[in-house]
């Protein structure tokens, strides 16, 4: 068996004097959907500016497919194929649905920094954004400025440009917050559908999301992880309920 | 966004540009318009580049100068080194060593500048514009100090092709072809990947960290290639006033570039072009009228921002949608019934500037009393109160029409964008 996509061994991060992450170990296994669910300020989101390199660690260890990546800048780690979304849109807001997937692919194809081709005869560049553009359903959009989608669009279009990489790992913040009920079931499809053969990493607060979409889920209160295991065990896991939940046992159910 | 660089209309849009500039001397023979068209051209390369960086990349630059200086010493200390061994085809190529230089100056300045962006970017720019421009006061030896360094773009004893850039005329022809190829080669490069990933930089640069891109690369490539295009627009003026200063770098020829950008409209690739048209215009024309010109620059400049932040580009571009939504013609009455009062408020305005103007400036002589002064082609007693309640009373007027006018002009505005947008949607 290969490294696993990730391994993290007790990292830990402090802003000043507060310890957000206080020692987490975890691994992600290849090609399987882990969700990471907590209360709010656990640090969930903290966690993936850390392994994506936004936020520098305090302390500990993360290896991508078996490399260590400590110190890497975001661009570095994301030549080396993982790719993140952002719990608050992130998108090119003046350009194009379609060139804001084209500037996504880019770097992947081999562009880099490329002033003498000409956008228009990269057909490699533009089939590709224009595949994820379908995948994300925005083929109507593809001419509209970002910044003026709707937010289900803009949200969309995020996931749309973490994975037209073809990044192998994708982390995703809170894909579907602040979606709508038929918005959110759209999505958990279309995350379905992209994840496919991928590691897939999501910070989530829609439980049914999260129970319907990932193969293991991580609990994480106060910066450590308390249990990482099956949906059907986590479900079941006494200090899940009493430190997650209180003492309300309804987990599964809750649609945030 | 535009499939092909060379697709049919462009292409007809590009080589009507380039005859139209061509042809422009054959018509208009005054050895005025010819050196106005000169800095035009100059001016749009230079502006050209800088929008390369504001506009496309999200950089405010305040010591763009700095490039355009260099590339024009270069290329006069070439000039006069090569002298008379060269001949007219060296002299139209020599330019390019003034890209070259903005280029090298591009890649030592633009490593340092180009860590960070945002405010923190202006002010590095603003220190090493006036860090170049104190050097180029210590250095007289290759600034030529206060009197500058001058040349002779003749030289050789034989013309190429029949040109030996002498005559004016043939000096703008020379700029022409070489701002053509500036203008072409900078529109390319925004067809690019390096060019749409300026974009996304601009839009968010740490999404563009998260698709792979280190943001530093891509604002420093930016700065080397914007470099070159100011050199060599520094290199055209060098040939073209025959005299560098060390005005060319300071502090008010990058605020003059900036000033020519917004007002275009920096997001339009053309906009620094209908800038460098509109500022050199106002510049010479008015500046050859009256003393005052900068006072009347600054306050167009000031109008442009609150009324049309997006520069004269954007105002072009919403009145091309309004005619392709056959919208237009429901404008256009209040376009013509606004005119008449605007003419009357700026009529007073004028009035009362150049009467301040000679009030202050001294220019009146005496100043004041018996003594008439020349205003506006009129002998008028600046002492006596007639000609300031005139004045006063015209721009009272005006500003009153303007308002009530402008006002209905207004609703008739946002009533016919919403149509616009409201369809769209």
């Amino acid at each position: 068996m290969s490294a696993p996509a990730i391994r993290i061994k007790d990292l830990k991060k402090n802003f000043g004097a507060s310890e957000i992450i206080r020692g987490v170990d975890l691994d992600i296994r290849r090609g399987e959907r882990h969700a990471i669910i907590g209360p709010n300020g656990a640090g969930k989101s903290t966690l993936f500016h850390l392994i994506s390199a936004r936020l520098p660690i305090t302390s500990g260890a993360i290896e991508l497919k078996g490399e260590n990546v400590v110190g890497l800048k975001p661009f570095e780690i994301n030549r080396k194929g993982l790719s993140r979304s952002f719990q608050i849109t992130n998108i090119f807001h003046n350009l194009s649905v379609f060139e804001n997937l084209r500037c996504a692919v880019l770097w992947s194809l081999g562009y880099r920094y490329s002033f003498w081709q000409r956008l228009a005869s990269l057909k490699d560049a533009r089939l590709r954004a224009e595949q994820v553009m379908e995948d994300i359903g925005l083929d109507k959009r593809r001419d509209t400025p970002a910044g003026i989608l709707s937010y289900a669009e803009q949200r969309a279009l995020e996931i749309g440009i973490t994975i037209a990489s073809g990044a192998d790992v994708i982390l995703l913040d809170e894909p579907t917050a602040g979606m709508s009920h038929s918005e959110t079931d759209d999505a958990v499809e279309l995350i379905r559908r992209v994840s496919e053969g991928k590691t897939l990493v999501m910070v989530e607060h829609d439980m049914g999301v999260v129970f319907g979409l990932a193969d293991r889920i991580s609990v994480l209160v106060y910066g450590q992880i308390i249990a990482t295991d099956t949906p059907a065990a986590i479900r079941c896991n006494a200090a899940v309920q009493e430190a997650y939940l209180g003492t309300s046992p309804h987990l599964g159910n809750e649609h945030d | 966004m535009s499939p092909a660089i060379l697709n049919r209309g462009r292409l007809a849009v590009w080589g009507g540009c380039l005859a139209l500039a061509l042809a422009l001397p054959l018509v208009l023979k005054s050895g005025f318009i010819i050196s106005l068209l000169c800095q035009i051209g100059i001016m749009a390369v230079f502006s050209l580049s800088y929008n390369m960086l504001l506009g496309q990349t999200g950089l405010l630059s305040f010591g763009h100068a700095v490039y355009y200086g260099l590339g024009a010493f270069a290329t006069m200390h070439l000039l006069n080194a090569i002298g008379k061994g060269g001949g007219p085809l060296t002299t139209a190529l020599l330019p390019l060593a003034g890209g070259l230089a903005g280029m090298v100056a591009g890649v030592v300045l633009g490593y340092v500048t180009t860590r960070k962006a945002g405010t923190t970017f202006a002010m590095i720019t603003l220190g090493i514009g006036e860090l170049v421009a104190a050097c180029s006061l210590m250095f007289p030896a290759v600034f030529g100090g206060e009197g500058g360094v001058s040349g002779n773009r003749v030289v050789g004893k034989e013309a190429f092709l029949g040109f030996t850039w002498g005559p004016q005329v043939e000096m703008y022809g020379l700029i022409v072809l070489w701002a053509f190829a500036c203008t072409v080669a900078m529109f390319a490069l925004t067809q690019t990947p390096l060019g749409r990933m300026a974009n996304a930089v601009r839009d968010n640069p740490e999404r563009a960290e998260f698709v792979g891109y280190d943001t530093e690369r891509v604002r420093f490539l930016m700065v080397i290639l914007s470099g070159f295009f100011a050199g060599i627009a520094g290199g055209l003026s060098a040939l073209n006033y025959e005299i560098v200063t060390a005005e060319t770098l300071n502090a008010h020829t990058s605020g003059i570039v900036l000033l020519i950008a917004f007002v275009g409209g920096i997001g339009f690739f053309y906009g620094p072009i209908i800038g460098a048209i509109l500022v050199t215009v106002m510049q010479i024309v008015i500046g050859g009228m009256t003393h005052a010109w900068l006072l009347y620059f600054g306050l167009f400049f000031l109008f442009m921002v609150l009324v049309a932040p997006g520069g004269i580009a954007s105002l072009i571009a919403v009145q091309r949608n309004l005619w392709q939504a056959g919208l237009l013609g429901r404008m256009l009455p209040h376009y013509l019934a606004v005119t008449p009062p605007v003419l009357v408020l700026l009529t007073g305005l004028v009035g009362l500037i150049e009467l301040g103007y000679a009030l202050l400036s001294g220019d009146a002589g005496v100043g004041a009393g018996d003594t008439a002064t020349r205003v506006l082609g009129m002998q008028l007693h600046l002492g006596a109160p007639g000609p300031w309640l005139t004045a006063l009373a015209i721009t009272g007027i005006g500003l009153i029409l303007t308002r009530w006018i402008g006002g209905r002009l207004g609703v008739a505005w946002n009533a016919t964008l919403a149509t616009l947008y409201g369809d769209k949607a």
